[in-house]
């Protein structure tokens, strides 16, 4: 063997010693790079069940300090309410007295002293202008005290502590209905695109189910106030064992934190007397009590995207 | 480009034209020609030894690229075989390799400028690759496609009616299936 041939030998054997090296550093790179993406997966799927998991804790305790509110108002509420009518009639009787007293005054029936004393009473305790008032006062309490009823309404509902009636329905009739009650007010300002597949019969309350549906709708055409291309997708389907619902808009979309804290009672973005912030918590509670789940998925600038999954094996 | 693309090219030179012309080309390119497998390299050196290449040869560069492309395909079942016996037809290895060229090269740098291949099974005899990239290397792509061919021992026909070359945003390449 000359030189160059045994030179020859030797840089083929360096050759394929440099090719094995490399090839364990290429497998072992994509052993690793394939892990690490596995370990990505495994963290982000851990930390969105993590914060679903205190979203649903939070939104527990909250249905529960809602309850109790709620009942503890509810009974001194009754009550009022209740006192509120017989204080009505009250009143009426008193008015029928005064206007009879006054009737008698304008008549001359009553001794000129008797008038005088009436008269000075009058005036002294003002009881004309009390009379006038009360009327007003009576009306005000009473709205008050009518928003104080939808208030704990709205907790009971969000906080499910009613039972609801279930019969089986069909879900896609009760979207299409509440569709058509939008109908007008949203063909003129936003394109829908509907998806509406036919669905199992499931037991609910579809009242409740349509409230919900109303509310994200409502919401939806909200946040398009201001879009050129305004849209909502609506898209309704079965798969497996679960229905599934979305209700997605192009509209101003949400930040983390909104997004957070979006389900909880009172919370709102609108200024303060626009909004009671019941809404989505609402729709939250009333999916609970269907044993259903709802998420939301938004970006801010690009849109929000509600998904409803509810179970199509009866609730019972 | 990864460092073993150019490996490929440094063997095929040697093989067809002996290591003197290699290292003339090298030297003319005031290149050292330190090239590892796993590494990623300009693309602009790839094309420009494969300009030499054909300057060498008296070959139009697109041929070197095609004829490259072909040996390329055998060379590189020869060292990951790996991914070739994970499929056991054509079609289907056709099919893996955007996933895998994502994963080969991603595995050891985050790649702006990675290729993609869409693939649509337009009906049994026929698969339409979209071929997307900035490299525009659809030519090489072609060699590859046939260089898998000639592994897979399936006779294809190959057509390129769309090309980035022509100013379309993606290239069609065609590839149908003999039975």
């Amino acid at each position: 063997m000359n030189q160059d041939t045994a030179y020859q030998e030797a840089y083929r054997r360096e050759k394929n010693a440099r090719r094995e090296a490399e090839q364990l550093l290429e497998d072992k790179s994509r052993e690793l790079f394939k892990l690490n993406n596995e370990l990505l997966d495994t963290n982000n799927r851990l930390k969105e069940q993590q914060s679903l998991m205190l979203r649903n804790e939070k939104l527990a305790t909250l249905g529960t300090l809602s309850a109790g509110i709620a009942h503890e108002i509810n009974n001194p509420l009754a009550f009022v309410l209740s006192n509120m009518e017989s204080l009505r009639r009250y009143i009426t009787s008193y008015d029928a007295l005064l206007n009879l007293n006054r009737q008698w005054q304008k008549q001359e029936k009553l001794p000129p002293s008797h008038s005088s004393e009436l008269q000075t009473l009058l005036d002294e305790q003002d009881l004309v202008f009390i009379q006038e008032d009360t009327e007003e006062l009576l009306t005000d309490t009473e709205e008050g005290l009518m928003r104080l009823r939808d208030i704990v309404q709205n907790l009971r509902h969000f906080s499910h502590s009613q039972e609801s009636e279930r019969v089986k329905a069909d879900i896609a009739a009760g979207l299409n209905s509440t569709l058509k009650i939008l109908q007008s007010e949203l063909n003129d300002s936003v394109a829908l695109n509907c998806m509406i597949d036919p669905l199992p019969l499931i037991e609910c309350n579809l009242g409740e189910l349509n409230q919900v549906f109303l509310n994200l709708l409502i919401n939806a055409r909200q946040a398009l106030e201001h879009n050129q291309n305004p849209q909502i997708f609506i898209s309704a389907t079965s798969e497996n064992d679960s229905i599934i619902i979305r209700i997605k808009d192009n509209g101003t979309g949400m930040d983390e934190q909104v997004c957070k804290k979006v389900f909880d009672p009172f919370f709102t973005t609108k200024p303060v007397g626009q909004g009671t912030g019941m809404g989505l918590s609402i729709v939250y509670g009333i999916i609970k009590d269907h044993k259903g789940t709802i998420n939301v998925n938004s970006a801010l600038g690009k849109g929000t995207c509600f998904e409803i999954r509810l179970p199509i094996v009866s609730t019972s | 480009m990864k460092g073993v693309i150019f490996n490929i090219l440094e063997e095929l030179v040697e093989q067809r034209c002996g290591m003197q012309t290699w290292n003339s080309i090298l030297s003319k390119l005031n290149n050292d020609g330190i090239y590892t497998a796993g590494k990623s390299y300009p693309d602009e050196d790839l094309m420009a030894l494969v300009n030499a290449v054909s300057a060498k040869l008296e070959m139009p560069d697109s041929e070197v690229i095609g004829l490259f492309g072909e040996y390329m395909f055998s060379q590189l079942a020869d060292r990951y075989p790996i991914f070739i016996e994970q499929e056991h037809t054509l079609r289907g290895f056709l099919k893996s390799v955007d996933e895998v060229i994502h994963v080969e090269v991603r595995k050891l740098y985050e790649h702006p400028n990675l290729p993609s291949f869409n693939c649509i099974d337009t009906d049994d005899q026929t698969l339409l690759m979209e071929y997307r990239s900035p490299r525009q290397l659809c030519i090489l792509a072609e060699g590859l496609i046939r260089g898998a061919a000639q592994h897979y021992k399936t006779t294809i026909t190959l057509e390129h009616p769309r090309c980035m070359h022509k100013g379309h945003d993606h290239c069609d390449l065609i590839v149908r299936f003999q039975s």
